[in-house]
């Protein structure tokens, strides 16, 4: 009897899982993954023969098991609790944060950006009268490895590579007005509202004043970063909190990519796979902020990565026109179709990921 | 289908179970069969109809040859014409593991020696056709010896060559040693039990600490910043990783297998507490180094003749060992290693170290290493690179961060499988459950001990679903031999 008491513990919550795995409704999103799952392939010869309907189904099977969320926690925490593995999907938790490891230093990577950035300059700023910034944006490893043991590329080589690399642009360092306070628990970006700092010091080197005059305004939903789902540890979600000035109520956004108006902050982004679209409308590859009540006739170019999304609305106050562009989605030979380039300001922003991993750089 | 996988754990296994143990029992063999060509066609369809054709190859031959041993066949006498068919029946099975495996070998060392430009073939490697392969050809002498009458049931004999517990990566199982249950077998409640725990104690085997030990395998392989010290932990876990990979398999293959009532043979038994290389040998993949012994190595005369012969003899069993788990030089050289080692001890080393068990201990744990990173490397070339790397000669650090940041995130698991290489958990375990039957009664103790084991099944299955969840690609290593 024991024995088949065993046998029988055993059968139901092994058929039961197999059941549960046939009888649930497919998902079509994972939120904390921000990706679309795998849905039950199509049933044809050819995909039978060739093998493609197994694999196809393969990856179906993993993504829609049930309590999918809650299996990938137990690994999370069996890998970081159990076997006292460092990282997780190569991310680990330090200090409440979730960071992942950039490592190793990509050379390769870093001297194609540099040589898109040159580019650029040689083609469209060189016989302007602009004026030309570089500066990086760290990530949370930089500021986190070493309390971790963690692996941390070098990232005084990419600094000293970029700023080098980049002859004609003057090199802005902003690591010293960041610490890892100012970054999200969860997710890769900064917090808007703790990177004030960076703005002046970005406008101070440029040579242009802005309105500090602030007010916080904190979004009521939770913010799940991207290291969120990836690390799938318990972490709290974070608090998303945005900028405004006075002059913000006379700023025009425009969306070039899809020909339309947007605001500068969206709240109803949200509710989407990507809440940190709530900042300029998320990855858009060139967008203009107007702003009539600038503190001066300035325009600035700024050549970026997601990060500038939230570091923008702080810099308006002091340029009468912003253009951002995102050469990820817009290749650099087809910038000037666009963009017309005289004596503004230039900045080339970039954080320590994207240049590490510039492949998408156009 | 990878026994580690979704698809496998939760639909097909499943599937198969309940139409098993619902299906009549003239009618249970049938949807093994089916199941088992299903479970092959899954992934790689084309390549079930070569081993139909094998099987169609082991039936056929079986059956002739047996007509054609003669009445008298316990007086092993063989008629020629048994003989022939034994040999065409064989050529022909050799014929499409040699086609399928070894023709890039072959013709591109052909193309190397002579200069001759020769296109590659575009040929994959069918799935389990080394192992497939072995058991016909096994069960084709048993025949011809006499040891087995041949089968004349198709469905038996298919379903004793496909059966998908053991199709793909072993144990080679014997004919002879499940032909009474090919026939007439029974499940009962002691053996699905049995069977369930040896599945999941090898499905955790394989998921939770050979493919976590595969991570560090792969960080190593693709990382640019080794160091004297990460090659030999390299050497360290490649070795593990290989041993709770393919014991992990061979554990699920067995469990499957006794819970539809057969008795497969056991496939490792602690290979890693061995104290020579003679006796690592008995405890690592015993029905491969058996199928040698008697296919093979005794049929060329053994030890039986004389000295010269006899080395011979080992080069021929040991290069054929090399060159069945791969083709290429390095498995070949692999296999040589042992011969000449085994060679040895015989020679007196074997006296030695059953004298002095520590040192023999020492001595196989840096044979397997070496041996092990010959067997994963690539090519001649990317051995001569690992030996660099390993014993300092390629300038290499001895250490760096990157290494100690592995070896401080590895540690643990490294430990587990260290110990779980060892015949400790075991002990234990069994230590536990008498002491359980000692404190409360035999009634309770085992009670208690049952609830305890129930726990700890049910928990290993679930954290495997995780890990399975949330990893991605993790091929058996034993697949494509």
């Amino acid at each position: 009897m024991r024995v088949r008491i065993q046998v029988i513990t055993i059968a139901l919550l092994f058929f039961g899982l197999a059941l549960f795995a046939w009888i649930k409704p497919a998902d079509a999103v994972s939120d904390s993954e921000l990706r679309k799952l795998a849905q039950f392939p199509e049933i044809s010869m050819d995909g039978i023969l060739s093998g493609e309907f197994a694999r196809q189904f393969d990856d179906y099977a993993v993504d829609q098991f049930p309590l999918r969320e809650k299996f990938r926690s137990i690994k999370a925490l069996t890998y970081t609790y159990v076997y006292g593995q460092l990282d997780n999907n190569g991310i680990y938790l330090q200090d409440g944060y979730a960071v992942k490891m950039e490592y190793p230093y990509d050379e390769s990577s870093v001297n194609y950006a540099v040589d898109r950035i040159n580019y650029i300059y040689d083609r469209y700023l060189a016989d302007s009268q602009t004026k030309c910034y570089v500066s990086i944006i760290p990530d949370k490893n930089y500021y986190l490895a070493s309390g971790h043991w963690a692996l941390s590329m070098d990232y005084g080589k990419m600094i000293d590579d970029v700023r080098i690399g980049v002859k004609n642009c003057r090199y802005i360092d902003i690591t010293d007005t960041l610490t890892i306070e100012d970054y999200y628990h969860t997710d890769t970006h900064w917090d808007q509202s703790s990177i004030t700092g960076v703005a002046e010091k970005l406008a101070g080197e440029m040579g242009t004043p802005l309105d500090d005059d602030y007010e916080i305004h904190e979004v009521t939903e939770p913010f799940y970063g991207v290291y969120y789902g990836q690390a799938a540890l318990p972490i709290e979600p974070d608090k998303m909190k945005y900028l405004t000035l006075p002059c913000f109520d006379k700023v025009i956004v425009n969306d070039l990519q899809n020909g339309k108006v947007i605001p500068i902050y969206d709240e109803g982004k949200m509710k989407t796979r990507s809440p940190y679209d709530l900042f300029l409308g998320g990855s858009l590859s060139l967008i203009t902020i107007e702003n009539e009540e600038a503190l001066t006739d300035k325009e600035l170019i700024v050549f970026r990565d997601s990060y500038a999304s939230s570091l923008m609305p702080l810099l308006i106050s002091g340029y009468k026109k912003i253009t951002i562009v995102d050469i990820r989605y817009l290749p650099s030979e087809r910038v000037g179709n666009f963009v017309e380039f005289s004596d503004q300001d230039v900045l080339f922003i970039y954080s320590t990921s994207v240049l590490n991993h510039s492949s998408p750089l156009k | 289908m990878l026994f580690s996988s979704i698809p496998f754990l939760f639909y097909f296994l499943p599937t198969v179970l309940i139409l098993y143990f619902l299906a009549p029992k003239a009618a249970k063999n049938a949807v093994l069969l089916v199941a088992s060509l299903f479970f092959y066609a899954y992934g790689e369809p084309v390549y079930v109809l070569l081993m139909l054709g094998a099987i169609i190859v082991g039936y056929v031959g079986g059956i002739l040859i047996e007509r054609f041993v003669g009445r008298d066949a316990k007086k092993m006498e063989r008629s020629s014409a048994s003989k022939v068919v034994l040999i065409c029946a064989i050529a022909l099975c050799l014929g499409m593991l040699g086609f399928f495996k070894y023709a890039n070998f072959f013709v591109s060392n052909f193309a190397m020696m002579t200069g001759v430009p020769v296109q590659i073939l575009d040929i994959a490697l069918p799935i389990g056709i080394s192992f497939y392969t072995f058991q016909i050809i096994s069960y084709l002498i048993d025949v011809y010896r006499g040891s087995v009458p041949a089968q004349r049931n198709f469905i038996h004999l298919a379903t004793y060559v496909a059966l998908f517990a053991q199709l793909i990566a072993g144990p080679i199982v014997r004919y002879k040693d499940v032909a009474s249950e090919l026939k007439d077998r029974k499940s009962t409640w002691d053996g699905v039990l049995e069977g369930s725990r040896r599945f999941i104690i090898g499905l955790s085997k394989k998921i939770l600490i050979a493919n976590v030990l595969g991570e560090l395998v792969d960080i190593f392989r693709n990382s640019t910043g080794e160091t004297v010290l990460f090659y030999w932990i390299y050497a360290l876990v490649f070795s593990l990783h290989l041993y709770f990979d393919f014991s992990g398999y061979s554990d699920m293959a067995i469990g499957i297998g006794r819970i539809f009532g057969f008795h497969f043979p056991e496939n490792f038994n602690y290979p890693y507490i061995s104290a020579s290389v003679t006796e690592f040998w008995r405890r690592w993949h015993m029905t491969l180094g058996s199928w040698f012994r008697d296919y093979v190595y005794i049929p060329l005369g053994g030890n039986r003749v004389g000295k010269a012969r006899w080395f011979v003899n080992i080069l021929i069993v040991w290069m054929l060992t090399g060159f069945w788990h791969g083709a290429d030089w390095n498995y070949i050289l692999w296999g040589l290693l042992f011969a000449i080692l085994l060679v040895i001890e015989k020679a007196g080393l074997l006296r030695v170290l059953e004298k002095v068990r520590f040192a023999g201990h020492i001595y196989v744990i840096f044979v397997v290493f070496v041996s092990f990173v010959i067997f994963n490397a690539s090519g001649i070339e990317g051995m001569l690179s690992d030996f660099g790397g390993m014993f300092g000669m390629a300038g290499l650090p001895i250490i760096n961060d990157e290494t100690l940041y592995y070896v401080r995130s590895y540690t643990v698991v490294i430990g587990m499988a260290l110990v779980g290489a060892t015949p400790l958990p075991k002990f234990i375990a069994m230590k536990l459950r008498n002491g359980l039957i000692v404190f409360g009664g035999n009634k309770s103790g085992e009670l208690v001990w049952s609830f305890f084991e129930t726990v700890v099944i049910a928990a290993l299955l679930l954290m495997c679903t995780a890990f399975l969840i949330d990893g991605s690609f993790n091929p058996f290593l034993y697949f494509r031999f």
